[in-house]
């Protein structure tokens, strides 16, 4: 026999009641982001588009040489992406910007890399740990825990993590590691900001980068636009942006202002803390077992429970 | 005879042409030439340029917060010229840059040249110490101190807003560059390359004619010569605004009338 409608509301009330009464101190999602991260602040009026921290990069992390040098330009030409062999780039983008002088169009160049989120997607979707938010700010692959499952490719909002796929026995996720080694063995900067001819990378502790890219909108008045990109983008995350050209014209996604971990975190905590879902949806269709057996007994007492 | 010269004169020629193209090496094939003599060639004050650009001063804690133009005015005012700076040569080889990272050899700055050609201290010295008594250093002027009085290792902690000497460099010489339209532009209009000895490199027999040596040059800088096939310097013709008195008589040059023997 089918469950009655009034039965189902009264069952559907019983376990509303109990997830309410669940105390919502246990509930609320609270940040780990470490309070006293390093970052790097990206000035975009200021990179001149030399490829030297592409360079930098991969000779730090011993990656393979690219096909074309590190001094061929053409790359510019289309518009590439972090992978298993770079896990930084350089593109230029024309946004309609024009020199003064000589009435050119202007270039302006953004470098792409993981950007070491506050409250990283990535390490809330890792089923084993592998990915992890250090104290250091940087968000930390550890190899020996990966099954490769990808999912932290899936979760992150910047599409950074890449796999090598063509590595059949042994393969990693590979991304920016923000020189980790460079910063807890020998104390120095991530070799991209070091080599930058510019600065236009500065490194510091987040704090005081957020303070000094402040003090550069305050001191430049009409130089940028009036935003630090990273600084409240999915919860802050340890890269920082400034631009003179709108964010949205240089490849810049609009995205959430919240931890990204945060809602799915919440739904899932508060749904398996104590175990008490499962054990009220077992509980509950136990009931329903009973309560069937226990009317179809009454309506056919005579028949026994085996035909023969 | 006279044709013999005349080979020889374009051997020349393109020796010469090359040693300026792969200047750093040239020392090392003058040398090779004058039979081993450890005599090389060095600019005047090179030594004492390479002293200074090793010189450490102490940072410069607190500099005067004005405006370019208000500084540019007192700049003016106090007088201070050209004629008031010790030195004129400089190699911009700083031991902060160098702590860092070593991808190039010193960068050769000629400071009278651009005091000179700008003609406004202020455009480089663009802030001074807010006192006087702050600055120690060998500047005739507490106006005018050098730039790693200020500008010393990246990403200081304590003056996060000031830029790293490197920077400092960058950005102040590149976009004055270019909107000058003067002067390099590229990495390698001011950075020389790590070039190796080439005294070890370089194999010639005890007496080489010309084209022996051109022969070893090109050994392996055959790039370089086809470079300069499209250069003036192998393309030259016709008159020269540059040649007094007879800057509409050069009819001959080797696009023209004299012979490419190579």
């Amino acid at each position: 026999m089918q469950l009655k409608r009034r039965s189902f509301f009264k069952l559907a009330a019983v376990g509303a009641a109990t997830a309410i009464s669940t105390p919502r101190s246990a509930l609320a999602w609270q940040s780990k982001a470490p309070a006293d991260a390093f970052g790097c602040l990206m000035d975009i009026s200021r990179c001149i588009g030399c490829r030297k921290c592409e360079q930098a990069c991969n000779a730090v992390n011993e990656l393979p040489l690219p096909v074309r040098p590190f001094d061929d330009l053409s790359v510019f030409d289309e518009k590439r992406r972090p992978d298993a062999t770079k896990f930084t780039v350089v593109n230029r983008y024309h946004s309609g910007r024009v020199d003064d002088d000589k009435g050119l169009p202007v270039a302006d160049f953004v470098k792409i890399q993981c950007m070491h989120c506050q409250d990283p997607a990535c390490v809330s979707a890792c089923i084993t740990g592998a990915m992890s938010k250090k104290s250091n700010g940087a968000v930390h692959y550890d190899a020996d825990k990966c099954i490769g499952c990808r999912y932290c490719m899936v979760a992150c909002p910047f599409e950074i993590p890449a796999y090598e796929y063509h590595n059949p026995l042994t393969p990693k996720v590979m991304k920016c590691t923000l020189c980790e080694t460079l910063l807890s063995e020998q104390n120095k900067p991530p070799a991209c900001a070091t080599i930058c001819p510019t600065e236009a990378i500065t490194f510091g502790k987040r704090s005081t980068l957020l303070k000094l890219a402040k003090k550069r909108l305050h001191d430049n008045p009409g130089r940028y636009v009036d935003h630090v990109y990273g600084e409240k983008e999915v919860g802050g995350t340890s890269w920082l942006y400034l631009s003179n050209v709108p964010f949205a014209k240089l490849g810049f996604l609009k995205l959430p202002l919240k931890p990204l971990p945060r809602l799915p975190e919440t739904l899932q905590h508060s749904l398996f803390s104590y175990l008490w879902s499962p054990a009220l949806l077992f509980t509950l269709l136990g009931g329903v077992m009973y309560r069937n057996h226990k009317q179809q007994t009454l309506q056919h007492p005579e028949q026994p429970g085996d035909v023969s | 005879m006279i044709q013999q010269l005349f080979r020889l004169k374009i051997a020349l020629l393109v020796v010469l042409s090359i040693m300026l193209m792969v200047q750093p090496s040239l020392a090392a094939i003058e040398t090779v030439a004058a039979q081993n003599d450890d005599v090389v060639w060095t600019a005047p004050g090179q030594e004492k340029a390479r002293q200074r650009a090793q010189q450490i001063i102490p940072m410069v804690d607190k500099v005067k917060e004005e405006g370019p133009i208000r500084r540019s005015q007192r700049l003016h005012a106090t007088e201070l010229s050209i004629k008031d700076a010790k030195n004129t040569y400089f190699l911009l080889d700083s031991p902060f840059i160098k702590a860092q990272e070593d991808h190039y050899g010193p960068v050769r700055f000629n400071h009278g040249q651009h005091a000179a050609a700008s003609g406004d201290c202020s455009i480089c010295h663009h802030l001074r110490p807010a006192d006087n008594s702050s600055y120690i250093g060998d500047s005739n002027h507490p106006e005018t101190v050098r730039c790693s009085a200020c500008h010393q290792q990246a990403f200081h902690p304590d003056y996060p807003e000031r830029l790293g000497l490197k920077a400092a460099y960058h950005q102040s010489c590149t976009p004055c560059h270019q909107q000058q339209n003067k002067g390099p532009v590229t990495c390698s209009g001011c950075h020389l390359n790590k070039v190796p000895e080439h005294k070890q490199l370089v194999k010639l027999p005890e007496k080489p004619d010309a084209l022996q040596v051109t022969a070893e040059c090109l050994r392996c800088h055959e790039d370089e010569a086809n470079d300069m096939l499209h250069t003036a310097h192998w393309q030259w013709r016709g008159p020269s605004g540059h040649t007094q008195d007879h800057s509409r008589e050069i009819r001959h040059g080797k696009g023209t009338t004299a012979l490419n023997n190579y």
